[in-house]
């Protein structure tokens, strides 16, 4: 069957528990499904297509929730990743002070070359607030990475991290395309084989967790 | 989910929805209408399989209730999909839901072969 999209990019949300990691990519709020069968299970990943300068882009979304307990997460979580939300909860001041711990997690076991971005969310919740959007902004700088502040709850800014995000990935890949094909020689070529590869399953996947 | 015969048939196909195999219509959440697959994308299958309802009785506590649905359109690769979500794993199935509002499960998703069904019965064709 022909290719149905030109990028496929495996991005991940990482933070301490608590920050709505799961909110981002879950609705979980008042809806009609909260009782569902599909709450209680919770999900795993979501894939989502969006349209990024007329290139049909395939986001696979994976949730860590669970997993930070462990103060870190595995290396094969990090494995095939190309993009990471770093997400905090600003009216949680330690969430915050982990995201640098977290940086430092990513830098040990994900690839060097991963896109990374900071999300600073509940920012509907002003009252409660501990950490300025400033200081979110300050740790940006520092990093060199880009930040935002999100509410789950309001969508807000949550499908503009996305499509900021899967941006950057896509300028970085094609800029990588550029350095390794002579000018002129350019083609849809590369750019399918490349993708191709991020196709296979990984194993990690593949791998059957029995409950 | 319980091991039900996989029998699969292809004939029978409901015309209005099924052309040479495949589905004539985009496949939608049939509450908020968020895409989730495109036309011809999906294999029509008839297989007997029990999937958990999607609204569950809370009063039966511990209890999962399930029905029989015979009618799938089957996915080789998870990327063929344009929006859907894929819950955490239970016996070796993953259920999948509308990527937008979380309803589900509108099929699930093997994870020996890797392959997709989505539930006729579950979606809206548009």
């Amino acid at each position: 069957m022909a290719k149905t999209y030109d990028y496929l990019f495996k991005l991940l949300l990482i933070g301490d528990s608590g920050v709505g990691k799961t909110s981002i990519l879950f609705r979980f709020s008042e809806d009609a499904f909260n009782i569902s069968f599909i709450s209680t299970i919770g999900i795993d990943f979501k894939i989502r297509t969006i349209d990024l300068d007329g290139k049909k882009v395939k986001l696979q979304i994976w949730d860590t929730a669970g997993q930070e307990r462990f103060r870190t997460i595995t290396t094969a979580y990090y494995r095939g990743s190309m993009g990471i939300m770093l997400v905090y909860d600003v009216t949680n001041e330690k969430s915050f002070e982990n995201i640098k711990n977290w940086i430092r997690n990513i830098e040990e076991n994900a690839s060097a070359d991963v896109e990374k971005m900071i999300l600073g969310n509940k920012c509907d919740l002003d009252a409660k607030r501990q950490v300025s959007k400033e200081r979110g902004e300050q740790l940006a700088i520092e990093y060199q990475i880009k930040f935002v502040e999100t509410s789950a709850k309001d969508s807000l800014n949550v499908e503009y991290a996305f499509y900021t995000l899967a941006r950057d990935i896509k300028a970085k890949m094609e800029k990588k395309q550029e350095a390794s094909n002579p000018p002129g020689n350019r083609s849809g070529v590369h750019q399918l084989k490349d993708s191709d590869r991020q196709r296979k399953p990984t194993s990690w996947l593949s791998r059957c967790s029995l409950l | 989910m319980s091991e039900a015969e996989i029998t699969t048939n292809t004939g029978d196909s409901p015309n209005d929805l099924v052309e040479n195999g495949l589905n004539k219509l985009v496949v939608k959440c049939k509450y908020c209408g968020s895409k989730i697959l495109d036309k011809k994308l999906g294999k029509y299958i008839l297989q007997e399989k029990e999937l958990p309802l999607m609204q569950q009785d809370t009063r039966k506590e511990g209890e999962i209730q399930n029905e029989k649905v015979n009618q799938f359109y089957h996915v080789e690769n998870m990327f063929t999909f344009d929006n859907i979500g894929f819950t955490h794993t239970v016996d070796c199935y993953k259920y999948l839901s509308c990527a937008d509002c979380d309803a589900g499960p509108v099929g699930y998703y093997d994870m020996n072969s890797k392959h997709s069904y989505v539930a006729l019965s579950r979606i809206e064709h548009a």
